[in-house]
């Protein structure tokens, strides 16, 4: 404040002229102000409101009492000139902000007004009908009350009236019989004195026998029952405590707000109910049990304070039924309607020996990990950097139904995949990843189609035919799905129509027989010896080895002057052909022409005993596809 | 070195011209073919010289072999030469068809009076793919050959003489083992004269036996049914037994039902280019 008192005649000068005039200084003087320590501000206090509404009131720490500035920067130097301004500039923005505080604070406050005078309206309208209610209670009370007296008034007046007429009736009765008995008595005439005297005196007699009720059949007392006024008075006591709170309604599952272990649960309350805490209590859903089954699974029960809680320690991919009670000093909700939330499932494993790729795509395959059916599967697939590193997810597969997935990709690059289980309570975890280069084709051997004399090493990539004979048990093990007579393997290439390329790396003395074949070519058959399969073989003779290319049983007749030992197999499904080299000198064998209509699999076969070893995942070299 | 241009045919996008020159080797006039294809328009293109065989002109490849529209696809400049100086008056030259004119052998005579325009494989292997790196847009560092019968002869003989010099080799019915049959005997002391020994500088099965150099990759088709082949003509078991032996990579293919024709060699043209493709484009 006092620097404005430097400025001279500055000091009425209000924040929003000030303003005005700054925009017109120049830039230079707004750097020097962000370079200096604010200064100048008197003690200022600083209202803040956070995000619960309670206020709190803080002195403001960083504004310390403004030195007084030195009695030099009164003289008229430019600099200094330029300086104050700054400062008085600064204090004018801080001025600014603490107003808009209060602002603020004002306006909280104002809000806050309004709540409690709303708050205190509702309050007297709600005592206001409490007391209504008491007051019409009460008065319903009365007249029954007045009512009952009446009808008993009513009653006993009439019982005494009845008493009244018979009274009456004896009396003139009595009188009557008085009357007959004095003119019976005053009788002249002896005979009929006589007469008549006898039937009178037994009249009397009569008469007297008769007992007349005189005592007062009804009770002067009213009967009135001490009123019940206990509902009243639990009403007027009411009226000053709170009720006990209404059944919570208990939210339907938010997206994401499941784990595989534990689920969170939200649940809201009237707003005028006042509660001390929840009760929640949720129990697993078997579908397989039925609803009266004694092996009901136990409920459990947490208590809580807030609107909402996380349960923990719950099945994977499990529905849960879960219900809620609020509870005050007063007493005790209904429970809520009852929701089914799900866990999220556990996350699928990757079966790695069953993925295959290729450079346009990757089939990739999975096991569920969870023993109850999930609603589907998201694939989540990234490109690995050059450097090695994981790029953020670029590319999700969502509600594949089933365990597998053919993904296209782009060709020579590398991928990490991963797969989560989704229902809906949300998607599991990922999975393992897996990383898929598409440099070039990668298939496993389906070991279920090995004839039984073939061994497959761990990596799954080396064949071999022993010399030792199989026991006949060996044999018999056999299924439709296994080579029987021809010693051979199938690969599990990926169904793409695309350009596939494998080297095979064999022995000189070994005989092998090496292509493709379809899927369901026989297995009691040789590999070339059908329509089914398209193979190189190579055949040791006493003078020489011997190549064939052989489909149909049928071979072009060649001869190939350098046995090759790492051949090249070229699978081309856009030319269909498939094509063989000798991958050391480059040398193109021979092309097979035709459009393969069905998927074919990379074969294997040995014709003595012997070994050969896959290798897979390579770039095709230029000239396997010219 | 001026070329005289014979003809020109648009043909598979590019064009099919032939030419003629004075050749210093040959000391004749000599007519050639050239194919070149569209992509020689803008960029300069591998080479494949064909050798012919027998009775045969440049003209005979040109017009039978169907090898145009491969070289168009796969950018490769054609070249097939002649088969032996023409009109050069020698006493005999055209007496049969399996010696003198159009009967050269590829060979460089030494022999009166064929050693001054006899000189077939100077021709093929120096003047003439000088004149054609000099008037056409090829890439000298590329070049192939391949041929048939006796122009296989040649094309093997070519690539084996010369390592490195040919990005590969392939023939149709070659003549595999010159030194062994009745034409090579024939045209080899007629134009070498009778001290065997130098035939062998001119035999693809001796100079195999030999060979050291860049490995080779030679494909070579056979017709089954050539007449030629039972005749002991061109004997390719002796060249296949020694690239066997000398592990030089050799695919030879016996195809069934097929002569000596050019409709053998069309029907399998397509693979010979992309042999010729995969290490010219390479």
């Amino acid at each position: 404040m006092d620097l404005f008192e430097i400025r001279g005649g500055a000091l009425d000068v209000i924040a929003e002229e000030a303003e005005h005039q700054d925009l017109s200084r120049d830039s230079t003087i707004m750097a020097d102000r962000e370079a200096r320590p604010p200064r100048g501000v008197s003690t200022f206090q600083r209202f803040s409101v956070d995000t619960n509404e309670s206020l709190h009131f803080e002195p403001c720490e960083d504004s310390l009492p403004s030195p007084t500035p030195p009695e030099d920067e009164c003289d008229d130097n430019v600099f200094r000139e330029g300086e104050t301004e700054g400062e008085i500039v600064t204090v004018r923005n801080r001025l600014q902000g603490k107003v808009a505080e209060m602002e603020n604070f004002a306006g909280h406050l104002e809000e806050i007004f309004l709540t409690v005078e709303e708050n205190f309206g509702r309050q007297e309208q709600h005592l206001e009908q409490h007391y209504n209610d008491v007051l019409l209670t009460l008065s319903q009370r009365y007249d029954e009350r007045a009512a009952g007296l009446e009808e008993e008034k009513k009653g006993k007046l009439e019982a005494l009236y009845k008493q009244l007429l018979a009274c009456g009736r004896a009396m003139d009765a009595s009188k009557e019989l008085i009357e007959t008995a004095q003119k019976v008595y005053r009788s002249q005439d002896k005979r009929l004195f006589l007469k008549a005297v006898m039937p009178t005196i037994k009249r009397i007699e009569d008469f007297a026998k008769e007992e007349v009720e005189l005592t007062l059949s009804t009770s002067l007392e009213f009967n009135t029952p001490l009123s019940d006024m206990s509902d009243v008075k639990t009403m007027m006591d009411s009226i000053n405590v709170v009720p006990a709170p209404s059944a919570p309604v208990i939210n339907p599952q938010m997206p994401n707000s499941a784990s595989q272990t534990s689920l969170r649960v939200c649940w809201s309350l009237f707003s005028d109910d006042t509660v001390e805490y929840y009760e929640l209590y949720y129990r697993p859903v078997l579908e397989d049990t039925p609803a009266d089954s004694s092996c009901v699974p136990p409920v459990s029960k947490v208590k809580v304070k807030e609107t909402h809680c996380t349960v923990a320690d719950l099945l994977p991919n499990a529905q849960y039924e879960l219900w809620v009670t609020a509870t005050n000093t007063t007493g005790i909700s209904p429970a809520s309607e009852k929701a089914l939330y799900m866990t999220v499932p556990s996350p699928p494993v990757i079966k790695q020996r069953e993925c295959t790729s290729c450079p346009e795509a990757a089939l990739i395959r999975w096991e569920s990990g969870n023993t109850n059916p999930v609603d589907s599967y998201t694939v989540e697939l990234s490109e690995m950097g050059t450097d090695g590193t994981e790029n953020a997810i670029t590319e999700s597969i969502v509600a594949v139904p089933t365990c597998q997935c053919v993904i296209q990709l782009q060709t020579g690059r590398r991928y990490l995949i991963s797969v989560r289980a989704v229902n809906i309570g949300g998607p599991s975890d990922r999975s393992e990843v897996i990383t898929v280069s598409t440099t070039g084709t990668l298939f496993y051997l389906l070991e279920e189609t090995a004839h039984s004399c073939l061994s497959i090493s761990e990596d799954g990539f080396t064949i071999s035919y022993g010399d030792e004979e199989l026991p006949i048990s060996a044999m018999a093990l056999d299924d439709n799905n296994t080579f029987s007579r021809c010693v051979a393997v199938l690969g599990d290439l990926i169904p793409v129509r695309g350009r596939h390329y494998w080297e095979v790396e064999v022995d000189d003395g070994t005989e092998f027989r090496i292509g493709v074949a379809s899927e369901d070519t026989e297995r009691n058959s040789y590999l070339g010896a059908n329509n089914t399969s398209w193979c190189m073989r190579h055949i040791l003779t006493p003078s020489r080895h011997k190549f064939e290319f052989l489909h149909g049983g049928c071979s072009p007749d060649l001869r190939i002057t350098v046995n090759p030992v790492r051949i090249g197999v070229a699978l081309d499904y856009e030319r269909g052909t498939l094509s063989f080299f000798n991958v050391d000198l480059e040398q193109h064998l021979h092309t097979f022409h035709c459009n393969f209509p069905n998927y074919v699999q990379p074969c294997f076969g040995l014709d003595n005993p012997g070994a050969l070893t896959v290798h897979n995942g390579i770039e095709a070299p230029e000239y396997a596809f010219i | 070195m001026s070329l005289t241009q014979v003809s020109s045919n648009k043909c598979a996008g590019g064009f099919q011209k032939v030419f003629e020159h004075e050749s210093t080797e040959l000391r004749c006039k000599m007519k050639f073919a050239v194919y070149l294809p569209p992509k020689a328009e803008t960029d300069k293109c591998p080479v494949l010289y064909w050798l012919s065989g027998l009775t045969c002109t440049e003209q005979n490849f040109i017009t039978k072999a169907g090898s145009q529209v491969l070289a168009a696809e796969h950018g490769i400049i054609i070249v097939a030469p002649d088969t032996s100086p023409r009109g050069c008056n020698i006493e005999g030259e055209d007496e049969s068809w399996d010696f003198g004119t159009g009967a050269g052998f590829y060979v460089d005579a030494t022999e009166d009076p064929w050693k001054k325009n006899y000189r077939m494989y100077s021709y093929i292997t120096e003047e003439l793919p000088k004149l054609i790196n000099s008037n056409f847009p090829s890439d000298p560092d590329r070049m192939s050959v391949s041929g048939h019968s006796m122009g296989g002869h040649g094309a093997l003989i070519c690539a084996l003489k010369n390592p490195g010099k040919y990005k590969t080799v392939s023939a149709f019915a070659p003549i595999c083992n010159p030194v062994q049959c009745p034409w090579g005997q024939k045209a080899f002391s007629g134009y070498l004269g009778s001290d065997r020994d130098t035939w062998q500088a001119y035999d693809a099965t001796v100079l195999a036996a030999s060979y050291s150099g860049p490995p080779l990759d030679v494909l070579i088709d056979q017709g089954r049914d050539d007449q030629f082949l039972s005749a002991n003509q061109l004997l390719p078991d002796n060249l296949i037994a020694v690239c066997s032996e000398k592990k030089i990579p050799v695919v030879f293919r016996l195809q069934p039902g097929y002569d000596h024709s050019y409709f053998f060699i069309y029907s399998f043209m397509s693979d010979h280019i992309k042999h010729h493709a995969k290490f010219l484009n390479a």
